[in-house]
Order: structure tokens, then sequence, then C-alpha cells
């Protein structure tokens, strides 16, 4: 009786067993530029699953807030990213602002957003550049890599260093980033040469054939799948998403700038979101400059004293990120936690890539802006499939809360 | 100089290892090598991802522990002569993730610097380092290549 219940499990297990191809990429390989491992599960060349790996830069930054100065916490929030480090540091300091109510001048809210809208351009064209290494057209590449420059240049003149211009500290900014009425003028110069550059530039990549074939009509994730699978940033807003934290917050109130939509929902349109957004930055930073207003850069009237748990969103470049941390009666830091845009957006790309050619699920990655370093926090392994997610839709809710 | 040697100055091949840094350091090597405003490659060094070809290995990034035996097994690819260059302040020595001003103590998580796992040759300190200090540290690297016999 029992053999026979064996023999009848043992024929359902071999009818469940799906033919599948296991295609792994990484840590080191060529198309990856960070250390992260991708898992394709193939069969006949489409895709069945894909699995994303991300703990290879697991760098325990969590716990090194803990029992720091708040002040001194700011160091190593900066250096969660390297690319989008300013608004690590930003978003930092804004949750002890909105927790001890901390009054911050509105000069140095001006050239917080200001330093944004820079990171924003040369974020989304370090993205332009990635892309279309891995599209194989180099050419673009490099002209991404040169039209980055002017906005590197602008950084380094603002904060003195080209990546980490550390301009935000608590209740304002530092004074060496204050703008000055010759930095001013170069910043707006250089707006006007770049918008020239940069619309050529787009014109000859949105219109060659060649390149534009490569990307359309891959990689699609509808409006409700960008919802159920937390796509944010431009790669949601790329699948007819209307939804920018830009919009909500107090900051950037006084800037009029418009929030690019696009139906679609394919490779493409996440290229082309991106390619509209930086013209819109390019809005708002004329705005800051022309309007900065007059009066102190920074409040240093303020104690760090015990705070309860707050929380702080900010929209960047690839999505919506939180900060979070609370304060002991020493004002020392407690309990930090770190929401980086590509955790939420990693479930989507693994699942825009699904029923493609395995030759695109890669470059269907690369345009949904995965930026893995800085997300890596912790991982979950499923016992019953031996498979590592990192997180899944219902983890992520059940753990750190959908919306606020 | 040898012919060897000769031959090899034309054709100098980097190969970029990101041991799980911030991403700052890694895309202005990239900056440094391909962007047409530094443009090492007008000089004959080239960026390849192919251990077996390069002569160089640049190093950016807190060694995590998940990293330290690709960077081993890399590092024993490369055919002898090679050059290592360590680039940036967590390749270094660790920066504010190994121990911020004597606040922090020991970060259990990462193996930073580089040296603890391989030798280094050149250091190129900075948070980011610019583009013209790793141009500089290529460079320094280049004698080790070229004195081989």
């Amino acid at each position: 009786m029992t053999s026979a219940m064996d023999q009848k499990s043992t024929q359902n297990k071999d009818a469940e067993k799906v033919i599948e191809k296991e295609l792994s990429f990484g840590p080191v390989h060529p198309a990856l530029i960070e250390p992260y491992r991708i898992r394709l599960f193939v069969n006949d060349e489409i895709v069945e699953d894909c699995e994303i790996n991300i703990n290879m830069a697991y760098r325990g930054i969590e716990k090194l807030f803990d029992g720091l100065p708040v002040e001194k916490a700011l160091l190593i929030a900066e250096r969660v990213c390297g690319i989008c480090s300013h608004v690590h540091a930003w978003n930092a300091v804004r949750v002890i602002e909105g927790g001890l109510g901390i009054h911050v001048p509105e000069r140095a809210d001006y050239i917080r957003v200001l330093t944004h809208e820079f990171q924003r351009i040369t974020s989304h064209l370090i993205f332009f550049g990635h892309a279309f290494e891995v599209v194989g057209h180099e050419t673009f590449a490099m002209r991404s890599f040169l039209l980055r420059e002017s906005f590197m240049d602008l950084l380094q003149y603002l904060g003195g260093n080209r990546v980490m211009p550390s301009v935000p500290i608590i209740g304002g900014i530092r004074p060496r980033a204050d703008l000055t009425e010759a930095l001013k003028k170069v910043i707006l110069e250089r707006c006007d040469q770049f918008e020239v550059k940069y619309a050529d530039y787009v014109r000859r990549a949105v219109e060659d054939p060649v390149v534009m074939s490569r990307l359309e009509g891959i990689g699609f994730m509808t409006k409700d799948e960008a919802i159920k699978w937390h796509a944010t940033g431009p790669t949601g807003r790329a699948s007819g998403w209307d939804y920018d934290l830009r919009k909500t917050m107090k900051e950037y109130k006084p800037f009029d700038f418009n929030v690019i939509v696009l139906p679609e929902g394919d490779t493409k349109a996440r290229v082309v979101a991106r390619a509209l957004e930086v013209l819109e930055c390019l809005k708002i930073i004329r705005q800051a400059v022309k309007n900065l207003p007059e009066g102190p850069v920074a409040n240093r009237d303020w104690t760090a004293k015990e705070m309860k748990y707050t929380e702080a969103y900010d929209e960047t470049y690839r999505g919506e990120l939180m900060h979070s941390y609370s304060l002991d009666q020493q004002g020392l830091v407690r309990n930090y936690k770190i929401r980086t845009p590509t955790i939420t957006n990693l479930a989507a790309m693994e699942q825009a890539c699904i029923g493609d050619h395995v030759t695109e699920a890669i470059l269907t990655i690369a345009s949904c802006d995965p930026c893995l370093t800085c997300c890596t926090r912790a991982e979950l392994v499923d016992n019953q499939t031996k498979r590592s997610r990192f997180m899944t839709e219902y983890e992520i809710v059940n753990k750190y809360g959908w919306r606020r | 100089m040898t012919l060897k040697s000769t031959s090899r100055k034309n054709a100098i091949h980097v190969m970029l290892f990101y041991s799980g840094g911030c991403n700052g350091c890694d895309i202005e090597v990239v900056n440094a090598l391909l962007s047409p405003r530094y443009d090492l490659e007008q000089y004959g060094i080239l960026l390849t991802w192919n251990p077996r070809e390069a002569d160089v290995l640049i190093v950016s990034g807190v060694v995590t522990w998940q990293m330290v035996e690709p960077l081993k097994k890399i590092y024993s690819l490369i055919p002898e002569p090679k050059a290592v260059l360590a680039v940036g302040a967590c390749a270094v020595n660790g920066n504010v993730y190994k121990n911020l001003v004597g606040d922090i103590g020991e970060n259990k998580e990462i193996w930073a610097p580089v040296e603890t796992v391989i030798p280094v040759d050149v250091k190129v300190p900075g948070c980011a380092p610019r583009p013209e200090d790793i141009i500089a540290g290529a460079v320094k690297g280049l004698p080790k290549l070229m004195g081989a016999p």
C-alpha cells in the first residue's frame, strides 16, 4: 500500500518537473557593472523566471548608524550611494528636521533643491550611458558621459567634490555651498549650453531607427502590473502611473514643473521618460537660480534631544526613498532604516523581463535603472524552493508599509 | 627595452573589479577611462572585462564578505606581470565603513583594506578620487609592467 503511494507520488513529481535551463551571470560580469547575480530560467530561449540576487554588496550600513551622534551619522548617510549621494544626505536631515521641528531657511531649501536636480541630471545621463552600452551603441554612451561632465563641474563648484558634494547639514546647508553671483551666472550659462547639446543628443537617439528597434516592444509592464509590483519613479511613470512625490513636498511648492507620464510601458518608454525628465530638471534649476531668496543659509539654533521614530520620504532619481530613525535621550541615532527605490523596483524588474527573449533580459533590467549596491539590506530564502528572493511585494508591505 | 615591453606599452588592458562600495569610485574610474574628457583610451589604455586579457586590476570599494573569493579568483586569473590599483578611500583604508573617526569600532561585514586580500601596488586615496588622480595612479603602476622581462 505504502509502496504504491510512493510510486504514485514520484510519478506526480516527474510530471510536475518543468524542463528549465538556468543562465546565471555575475557577480563579476561585463554586462553588470555592479556586483549582483542574475539567474534567468529559460525555456527555449524565452525567459520564464528571473531572479536577482543582490546580497554581494552587503556592508551592514544600518548597523553602523546605531549609537552615533546625529551629525556624524550624516557622513555615513551620504555614502550610502555614490550616484544619489545628495538625496541620502538631504533625506537623513529631513527626518530630524521633521521630528524636532527645526526651521530651515528658505534659501537653504532652494539650494538643496538645486543640488538635487543637478544630481538628477547626472544620474539620468549615467543611465543613458549604461543603457546604450548594453544596447551596444558606444557613441551615444560616450556622448552622454561628455554631457554629464558639465554638471559634474557645477557640483564641484558648489560643494567642492564631484561625487559627494555634502551640501545639507541639519538646519540648512553648509556655508561653503552658498550660491554666489558668479556661480549663478555660470549655472545659467551651463544650462543654456547643455540644453542645446542635450536636445541634439536626444533627437539623434530617439530618431535613430537602429537603436530604437532594439528598445521598442520589449519588457512590457502595464499600469496595473507597475502598481502591483511597486515600480516607483520613472519606471512606474513610464507605465502610465502618474505618481511623483515632488508634487507633494513642501520644498517643491514654489517651482513649476511637469511630471512626465508615458502610457506605453516598454523599454523605450522608460528611456524616453528619463530623457524628457532632464528637461524638467533644467526648468527647476533656472527657477531656483532666478528666484533665489536672500537670507541666512543655516539655522544653528537646535539641540539633539529624544525623538520618536520619524520617517521622511523623497522622490529620488529612481523612485521613492525612505529614511527613518529615532533619537535616544543622549541624542544618539537608533533604529536606522533605509528603503531605497531599487528595492521596490526590483520585483518590477524581475517581472518585466519574463516572456521576452533571453538577449533582452539584461537590457530590460538596465532600463529600470538599478542601483543595487545601495539597497542591500536583508535577504529572504524560501525553504521549499531554496531560491533566495530579496523582497517580494508582501514582505515589503508587511515590514515597511506600502505608501504613507 | 625588450620587444615584449615595447609591444605591451601600446596595449595596456585595465580590468575594473567592483567589490561593493557605493558606486561613486566605480563611475569615476569608468569616467576616467572612457569619457571623452579624460579619455585614457587615446594613450592605448583600454578597459576590458576579461581577466585573462588584463594587465592592471583596479579594485574599488570595500571588500564585502561575498566578494573576497571572486576577488582572489580574478587576481589569480590575471597573467604576470600585473599591477593592482586600490582606488578610493574604501579600498585604501575602509573609509567610513571600517571605522569612522574611531567611533564605530570593527565592522564585521567588510574586509577592507584590499591589501588584506591581495597585494596592492598603487593606492589612490580620495572619496571619490578625481579622474586625474586615477590617471596618475594608473601611470604609476606602469613601470612594474614595463620592467618585467
